[in-house]
């Protein structure tokens, strides 16, 4: 397919370190994601049981054929589609706030909430805003981050695209943990 | 390893232990740390509470697909064709009063709109807004502050804000004045303009920052993108358009927010003033901008940054800090001249003017307007954009301006320090230096006035002109030669010709010429000094006899009998007549060779001011027992010219008779004493001094020759022994060292 090739292009020139490709593959795979999604949501009403990890390794197959790709470019496919899932999530988690806050522009809302009764959105929007700090401090360490807990991949399936041991980024994933609580009870 | 590696690794390692096991781990592995302890239990306290904590956070699994597949109807289409960003409005979305035309332009945070107004009125302008899924609070924040920013500022070159708001999501945006137009610099050499018109450009622009300055707000991001020219009715006018990181929001600048992944690069390298690119942006201030309108102008006016961006980025953080806070950059008009063939006509084009004319243009007052903007230290640049604005209007009407290069008594002292020796002794020499020293500065500003008066025939101009830049040549030669940059100075003189005398060109061929002898180029030392001579010193004392004890025996080392013939002859005629203290040392040089007669009997008189002087030098009330045993050495070396080899031993041994021990003076003595002694047959006596002073010399030249001093004698002393020494062991047959 024209696309497959495409995708396989830009993929590879994102693991080549560039930017640009970086920048087109987002709305590429979140594209992907959307139809995919939509087309499910329409077979299955009640959308129980979708995991959107299933979506993920969907698309995967679907853009680039699956088997035979080089890992780099499965990290960087993976790493895409855990960013879009982000971004949708926390588009989500925004507006409910917002609409249980009042509207209000800015985030200062946020403030002073309260950690104890926070809901799981709110809780999201924490850890958005934790992550943001802890990819100052350890850029490496927040791509794991992102692909576990909003893309929900397993630490086999990270440690695959991201060519390390389970081992490792199990580690990785619970030092981050501990890092990012630390710090959102900081901010309390 | 770094603060956080041993973090992370400590936090490993203890979590596997509990209870005493790990309190007594921690304790021996952070010894002497508190602080890293504190950091590890913190975090291993957060470990039991984290693990709860993200398994609630974690959305149902249904929801995430749902979301997905609703995104569609909320946000409007995502582009698939490489929209940049991609996830983003599409075209004809509406956002309040404004429809989405087309986008013109994206930055870190923000993606810019051409919309289409319709109530209360129809126009076309820009919508500036956040990018989806880019609102996090400091993000937010920034372009909050961007708005506010704008919308306090009500200036002709600035973009005005007409509204703002947000959309059903919550993103904010705001909407701009929509300039229609292009970057400065590519403007101004599209249309090939030239200088004066830049300037004219620039003026408006540095008037706009004043604005800004004067509301409190500080750019930080001046750049030739941020300031689009546009024609109204015909006039083009500049206007700054972007203000996206004004104004103080702490953004730590470490190496990984500049080359991480998604960039939000705050300020572009190459116009970050030294201390935006050393801090956290806590102690920046409104000089910060004037550096960058300084890099702005010296774009403008010679299609070049100060500094490579490229080269900038290329090394790391920390290089390009270096990079901004201590390396000098070219002067505007030096920039112009080392570009070459194809990128030199570019420049001259876009400017159009030929390439000499720019240069020259450029060359003087509007140099040290940029570099004063460009200064490291920032209290020493302009205060104000205005003070820049109004520096540049004294330029365009002729008026003397405020920059100035760096003074010349602070240069003329580090000249006088590093040659002190050669201003030495007299206190008199020194003072007829400065005054010297003054009657070129003065003569300088007096050139100025001239300018400035424009009353002068043309003619009369362009001399003063010429004189102002073999000065300024000199100048720089003297600044490079007394940081002793030697390699530097010796390219930049290149074919100065010195239709002037001036004591600075002067001291920078002196040295030179030692620089070279040092070198061992004796070629170009002696070209230094064959030049240094030409120049017409000031009249008489130390200074440029000093120049002939230098020139004389490095022509002989040359090898060029001829030039050194040449040389004396020139010496003696120009020293006829003389008095002390000058007379021993024209005898000295002159009889490095043999002497016809002629020259000996045009030495004659030169020779017996030396005995008269020597008489008084040596006892009685004015002793200078220090003069006098080198005014043996003349006597001496006369004597054995002239064939009287007797009197010229006599001479040799009362000079080694003085107390105050001078190495190669001693061992010109000894060699004089053998060729002396040679003469008269007593060859044991000759040997013996012949070794002694073979051993002197020899150990010298090995050790390697520096500049030297009064007491323990000069290089060129040295040099004058090593002459005689090799005529000496020539003679005797006994072959030369080096």
């Amino acid at each position: 397919m024209d696309q497959q090739t495409d995708i396989t292009r830009i993929l590879s020139e994102a693991a080549a370190g560039r930017r640009q490709a970086s920048e087109e593959l987002l709305p590429l795979v979140y594209e992907e994601l959307r139809r995919l999604a939509a087309a499910r949501m329409a077979q299955e009403h009640s959308g129980h049981t979708l995991q959107a990890t299933a979506l993920v390794h969907e698309a995967w197959v679907r853009l680039t054929g699956g088997e035979g790709q080089k890992w780099a470019n499965r990290a960087h496919f993976f790493a895409a589609a855990s960013e879009a899932m982000r971004r949708v999530l926390i588009e989500n988690a925004r507006r409910k706030a917002r609409l249980k806050h009042g509207g209000n522009l800015l985030r200062t809302e946020f403030e002073g909430l309260d950690l104890a009764v926070a809901s799981p959105d709110e809780m999201i929007l924490l850890v958005d805003e934790a992550l943001e700090h802890f990819k100052l401090v350890d850029p490496e360490k927040e791509k794991i981050v992102v692909m576990k807990f909003f893309g929900g991949l397993t630490n086999q399936e990270v440690a695959e695209s991201l060519g390390v041991t389970e081992r490792t980024v199990e580690r990785q994933w619970a030092y981050a943990k501990a890092w990012l609580f630390r710090e959102i009870r900081k901010e309390q | 390893m770094t603060i956080q590696e041993q973090e992370e690794s400590l936090f490993e390692a203890a979590r596997q232990l509990t209870g005493a096991a790990r309190a007594a781990f921690l304790e021996q592995a952070c010894a002497a740390q508190p602080d890293l302890r504190q950091s590890v239990e913190s975090l291993l306290g957060a470990e039991p509470g984290a693990e709860n904590f993200f398994k609630t956070a974690t959305a149902p699994p249904g929801d995430l697909v749902r979301f997905l597949a609703t995104e569609t109807e909320l946000n409007g289409t995502a582009r698939k064709n490489g929209d940049g960003n991609g996830i983003s409005e599409g075209l004809g979305t509406r956002i309040g009063n404004y429809k989405l035309l087309q986008k013109i332009g994206e930055g870190g945070c923000g993606v810019v709109y051409m919309a289409e107004q319709e109530k209360p009125i129809r126009r076309r302008v820009a919508l500036k807004i956040i990018k989806l899924g880019m609102d996090t609070k400091s993000v937010i924040a920034r372009f909050e502050a961007e708005r506010q920013a704008l919308a306090m500022m009500d200036h002709p070159n600035i973009a005005r804000v007409y509204d703002a708001g947000a959309t059903e999501t919550g993103r904010p945006y705001f909407v701009m004045e929509l300039v229609r137009g292009i970057k400065v610099t590519d403007y101004a050499d599209q249309n090939h303009l030239d200088t004066r018109y830049r300037l004219d450009l620039f003026i408006q622009i540095c008037q706009a920052i004043q604005h800004a300055h004067q509301k409190g707000i500080i750019h930080r991001d001046i750049k030739p993108s941020n300031i689009l020219v546009t024609l109204h009715d015909g006039v083009p006018v500049p206007k700054v358009i972007d203000f996206g990181i004004a104004k103080a929001i702490e953004v730590r600048l470490t190496e990984k927010t500049l080359f991480t992944g998604y960039e939000q690069m705050i300020g572009t390298p190459a116009y970050m003033s030294p201390e935006q690119a050393e801090m956290s942006g806590l102690d920046v201030d409104t000089r910060s901008d004037i550096y960058s309108l300084g890099v702005l102008l010296y774009e403008l006016l010679t299609g070049r940054t100060p500094f490579d961006p490229k080269k900038l980025l290329q090394h790391g953080l920390d290089e390009m800090r270096r990079t901004l806070r201590e390396r000098e950059p070219q002067r505007p008009s030096t920039m112009v001249t080392t570009l070459q063939g194809e990128e030199l006509t570019v420049v001259a084009e876009s400017h159009g003017a030929e390439a000499p004319k720019l240069i020259s243009t450029l060359r003087g007052d509007l140099d040290w307007i940029v570099m004063k903007s460009l200064e490291k230290d920032r209290r020493r640049r302009y205060e104000t954009a205005n003070g820049l604005a109004m520096d540049i209007e004294r330029y365009l009407h002729n008026e003397p301006v405020i920059a100035r290069p760096p003074s010349r008594l602070y240069r003329f002292q580090k000249l006088v320090r590093r040659n002190k020796v050669v201003f030495g002794a007299a206190a008199v020499v020194l003072l007829v230096l400065l005054a010297g020293m003054s009657t070129s500065t003065w003569l300088l500003f007096r050139e100025r006035e001239a300018r400035q008066q424009a009353v002068d025939a043309e003619k009369k101009e362009i001399e003063l002109r010429q004189q102002a830049e073999l000065r300024e040549k000199i100048t720089q030669l003297t600044l490079l030669v007394s940081q002793e940059k030697y390699q530097e100075a010796n390219d930049l003189l290149g074919k100065v010709v010195f239709t002037q005398p001036t004591l600075e060109g002067a001291a920078v061929m002196r040295s030179l010429g030692e620089w070279q002898v040092r070198r061992g180029n004796v070629k170009e030392a002696a070209d230094c000094f064959t030049q240094l001579l030409q120049v017409d010193a000031f009249d008489g004392w130390d200074v440029d006899t000093i120049d002939y004890l230098e020139c004389g025996p490095v022509l002989l080392e040359l090898g060029d009998k001829g030039q050194y013939e040449h040389f004396r002859h020139e010496a003696i005629s120009r020293y006829a007549g003389t008095t002390y203290p000058v007379a021993d040392r024209i005898v000295k040089v002159s009889l490095l060779l043999p002497a016809d007669g002629k020259t000996l009997e045009s030495l004659e008189p030169l020779a017996a001011m030396t005995l008269q002087t020597f008489t008084t030098a040596d006892s009685g009330q004015q002793a200078d027992t220090f003069r006098a045993a080198w005014q043996c050495i003349s006597l001496a070396l006369m004597e054995y010219r002239s064939g009287h080899y007797t009197q010229a031993a006599g001479w040799c041994r009362k000079c080694l008779d003085y107390p105050e021990y001078n190495a190669p003076r001693a061992a010109t003595a000894q060699v004089i004493l053998a060729m002396a002694c040679w003469k008269l047959h007593e060859s044991a006596e000759s040997q013996a001094q012949l070794a002694l002073a073979r051993k002197a010399i020899e150990a010298k030249f090995a050790a390697g020759l520096d500049h030297g001093s009064a007491p323990s004698g000069f290089w060129f002393d040295w040099v004058f022994a090593k002459v005689l020494f090799q005529e000496a062991a020539a003679m005797t047959g006994n072959g030369s060292s080096s």
